[in-house]
């Protein structure tokens, strides 16, 4: 059942690798978790490009990956 | 050396007429406290910058300038030391005419730039550093790691240490007025988070600087001659280590002619250092 939520979810659809490039805006580091606000972004994976003008990363150490929204 | 009969004994064997600097002279000894008051001081600089301006001046004024015979110090007071014939009855004769100021003679012309400054000052209350670190921008707090907000900021780029005693660390500017104006940003940074801050006791603890001699220099030369100063072991660390005595500084010396100069508190101290040892240097010159 979570295995299947985990495939639909935008992190389970992205097998490939994506990478990103943009500018940093801020950061946190805080309770052990990672938060970025990055600036026109650019994702770029092997079959597509997607810009954003604002990108809020919240990553977290650990074997189940941290979460990931965007916005 | 017929001049220097009246000196003391002790500094007779440094001196050296005028115009001459023998290298290879060990001209740093610590039985010698300020030289052989062969050329006297007469003007106490306070302003480390009007020294160099006024160097730099007179050395466009004059094409021969006496060579200054090179001591820790150059910014001295004109008393002579008790025990100590002065070679002048009176402070104020220069040897040459023209000059006012330190006769640095030959002054290098080359102004160490600063790379860094360390500065502390007290914020004066309690903080919470995890309120802290969740609410400020560019923060980080791992303090399991290190008991301090590790805080950024770009303009002037810098960063500071916060700790829960209030007290805080700025590293990283590149002049005394930019850290001065970079720690009052962090403390309004902490204070717009809610928190009493205040500015006490704004210290500057270090400054970093370097230059380039623009050539290269005989390091193992230079350790034996100044072996008391020096520290030079090549498969350790590539620079001789020299500690200064008067003023008090640590200059990193490399083969390349690049020069850094640190633990200073003022930016003369600097300065002077790098004007102590550049004549030095030019004596170790290397010529292939």
């Amino acid at each position: 059942m979570a295995y299947q939520s985990y495939r639909n979810s935008t992190l389970g659809n992205s097998l490939q690798e994506i990478n990103f490039r943009g500018s940093l805006n801020t950061y946190r580091f805080c309770h052990n978790a990672w938060t970025f606000v990055l600036n026109d972004v650019e994702f770029r994976e092997v079959t597509e490009l997607v810009k954003v003008d604002k990108v809020k990363i919240v990553a977290c150490d650990g074997k189940n990956a941290g979460s990931n929204t965007t916005e | 050396m017929d001049q220097n009969n009246s000196l003391p004994p002790y500094a007779q064997g440094l001196a050296s007429p005028q115009g001459a600097m023998t290298p290879g002279i060990p001209i740093f000894s610590p039985m010698m406290p300020y030289g052989t008051g062969l050329t006297p001081q007469p003007i106490q600089n306070t302003s480390s910058l009007s020294i160099l301006e006024e160097q730099q001046r007179q050395q466009q004024q004059q094409q021969q300038q006496q060579q200054h015979q090179l001591f820790h110090s150059q910014t001295l007071t004109t008393a002579p030391l008790p025990g100590a014939t002065p070679l002048y009855p009176s402070p104020l004769t220069p040897m040459t005419p023209i000059t006012p100021a330190t006769p640095a003679s030959e002054s290098s012309g080359i102004v160490p730039q600063l790379q860094n400054i360390v500065s502390t000052v007290n914020l004066g209350c309690k903080l919470d550093l995890k309120t802290i670190a969740l609410r400020a921008r560019n923060a980080e707090y791992n303090p399991k790691r290190f008991a301090a907000v590790i805080m950024r900021i770009r303009e002037p780029r810098t960063t500071a240490l916060i700790f829960s005693s209030g007290k805080m660390v700025c590293t990283g500017a590149k002049s005394e007025e930019q850290s001065r104006l970079a720690a009052r940003k962090y403390a309004r940074v902490v204070q717009k988070l809610g928190f009493p801050a205040k500015f006490l006791d704004f210290k500057i603890q270090n400054m970093v600087g370097s230059c380039d001699v623009k050539f290269p220099i005989r390091l193992e030369g230079l350790v034996l001659t100044h072996q008391q100063f020096s520290s030079y072991e090549p498969e350790l660390f590539p620079g001789l280590i020299y500690r200064m005595i008067k003023p008090r500084i640590v200059l990193l010396i490399f083969v390349s002619g690049k020069v850094v100069l640190t633990g200073a508190k003022v930016r003369a101290e600097i300065y002077e250092a790098f004007e102590n040892i550049y004549p030095i240097l030019k004596g170790f010159r290397k010529t292939t």
